[in-house]
């Protein structure tokens, strides 16, 4: 029970960080938003041009360096990858594709609900549903292969995009865009930011929290331990919210902030965001936090969510409050099938391998 | 309380399912659970077995190819924890 109890207010650390963000300026239920807020750097570097969210969020520096620094003086900083590089970009850019739908990450979706946006708890359904489809590919036999040791120059490439990022936030290039109105516009001061964000990324780092590990354990292997995360981010979210937000606390589906009601494409929003996290053994926050202490292939994940941003905006998919456009809509089904397609080629190709080392055995027996 | 359990780790969550299905074949008791964070950063699957198992299991894995990354020794560090500390010192009173 200690681990679980631990995994609980770590989880809560996050929650409370999620309500404090949002009372100090962030935009409404986006205390914290992994896939939002990459979103909106990938707007400040001028990857897309969806003026209402561009900004160098301070938030994501501060995970960055939590979980470097904390990484590397525990010993927990190992640079490893190599474990299939393009499938996991290809999963990130669609994951980001269905969060846009959503308006939300896993992390957000949790934080949405602990403010009483009741569209979330639709989202959650999706979320599950997304992850027991990719638990079934687990299953079967789906795996992305083993990582190696890589040069240990790789592992700073994400802290040191941390420290360039903090430079254009601070001195503000021209050619660095902020929004002027919207979510983008909107922000807790930076060096709070900064420093909370820290503590996500140390928290996170320490815990190993994962929306998407609470759920595939709890189908795979029945187990609640990853869980405890997860409530604890919703239970001192929730407290968190009642306390220091108690204005903007609206229970029910209509006028959430930032939130659709097309229940529909937030449930499929959510399947693809769920698929994509389950096989690619982490929602956004964990990858964020995994390419900060090392896991090259965590990066290049992060890398695909950037550019899954940038095409979403680009490509008119991201929803807003006025609903979803017929392109993200399109965009999720082609997500959920061609995801689904890359991971039967997964574990066609692992069971083929199986029957030969089963022959062999065969053979060795006789 | 028991002081310390085993384990075997695994590089992906799909070896941890094989290695369970493998060994149960075998009429192995095995229990699959969350990475004891004592051995990684990583949330994947664990393997708990009895400590006693460890060679015979490892003589299988090699036998049918089971891919596995380590074997480990948990030490429950109860008495680091405050409330742990409280208790045995309550005992002792």
């Amino acid at each position: 029970m200690k681990g679980k109890g631990k995994m609980f207010l770590y989880g809560g650390i996050i929650g409370l960080v999620g309500a404090i963000l949002m009372k100090l300026g962030n935009p409404g239920n986006m205390g914290i938003c992994i896939a939002c807020f990459w979103r909106d750097i990938a707007g400040a570097m001028g990857l897309h041009r969806a003026e209402v969210v561009q900004y160098i969020r301070p938030e994501i520096i501060g995970i960055i360096f939590g979980a470097f620094f904390i990484s590397y003086l525990t010993g927990d900083f190992k640079v490893r990858g190599g474990s299939s590089p393009i499938l996991r970009f290809v999963m990130g850019f669609f994951l980001m594709i269905g969060a846009l739908v959503f308006l939300g990450c896993p992390l957000r979706m949790v934080l949405r609900l602990a403010n009483g946006d009741l569209n979330a708890l639709v989202g959650l359904g999706g979320y599950i549903g997304g992850i027991f489809i990719g638990t079934r590919f687990l299953k079967r036999g789906y795996t992305l292969g083993k990582s190696i040791k890589q040069p240990k120059v790789a592992g700073f490439i994400y802290p040191i995009i941390g420290v360039v990022l903090l430079v254009f936030l601070v001195i503000k290039p021209a050619f660095i865009l902020f929004s002027k109105e919207g979510p983008g516009s909107m922000g807790a001061p930076i060096a709070i930011s900064l420093a909370l964000g820290a503590v996500v990324g140390i928290s996170l780092q320490r815990s190993r929290v994962c929306t998407a590990g609470g759920f595939r354990d709890i189908i795979l292997i029945k187990d609640t331990f990853f869980l405890w995360g997860l409530i604890g981010i919703f239970a001192f979210g929730l407290v968190g919210n009642l306390v220091l937000n108690l204005d903007t606390f609206n229970l029910g589906f209509a006028d959430q902030p930032i939130a659709h009601t097309e229940h529909l494409w937030n449930f499929l929003g959510m399947v693809l965001v769920g698929l994509c996290s389950v096989l690619l053994g982490g929602c956004p926050i964990r990858q964020t936090v995994l390419a900060s202490q090392g896991d090259v292939d965590a990066g290049v994940t992060v890398f695909g969510l950037i550019m899954g941003a940038a095409f979403s905006h680009n490509f008119g998919l991201a929803a807003s409050p006025a609903g979803v456009p017929p392109n993200g809509k399109i965009a999720v089904i082609v997500g959920i099938i061609f995801i689904s397609i890359l991971a039967y080629g997964v574990v066609a190709e692992t069971s083929k391998a199986k029957q030969k080392v089963g022959l062999k055995e065969a053979k060795v027996n006789a | 309380m028991e002081e310390f359990y085993c384990v075997f780790s695994f590089q992906t969550v799909n070896h941890a399912l094989a290695f369970e299905k493998m060994i149960k074949e075998e009429g192995i008791e095995v229990k699959l659970m969350p990475m004891p964070r004592q051995i990684s950063t990583s949330c994947g699957t664990a393997a708990r077995v009895s400590c006693d198992m460890e060679e015979i299991i490892k003589e299988i894995c090699k036998r049918r190819s089971i891919e596995t990354e380590g074997f480990h020794k948990i030490i429950n560090k109860n008495e680091n924890l405050w409330f742990s500390k409280f208790m045995n010192k309550k005992k002792k009173d």
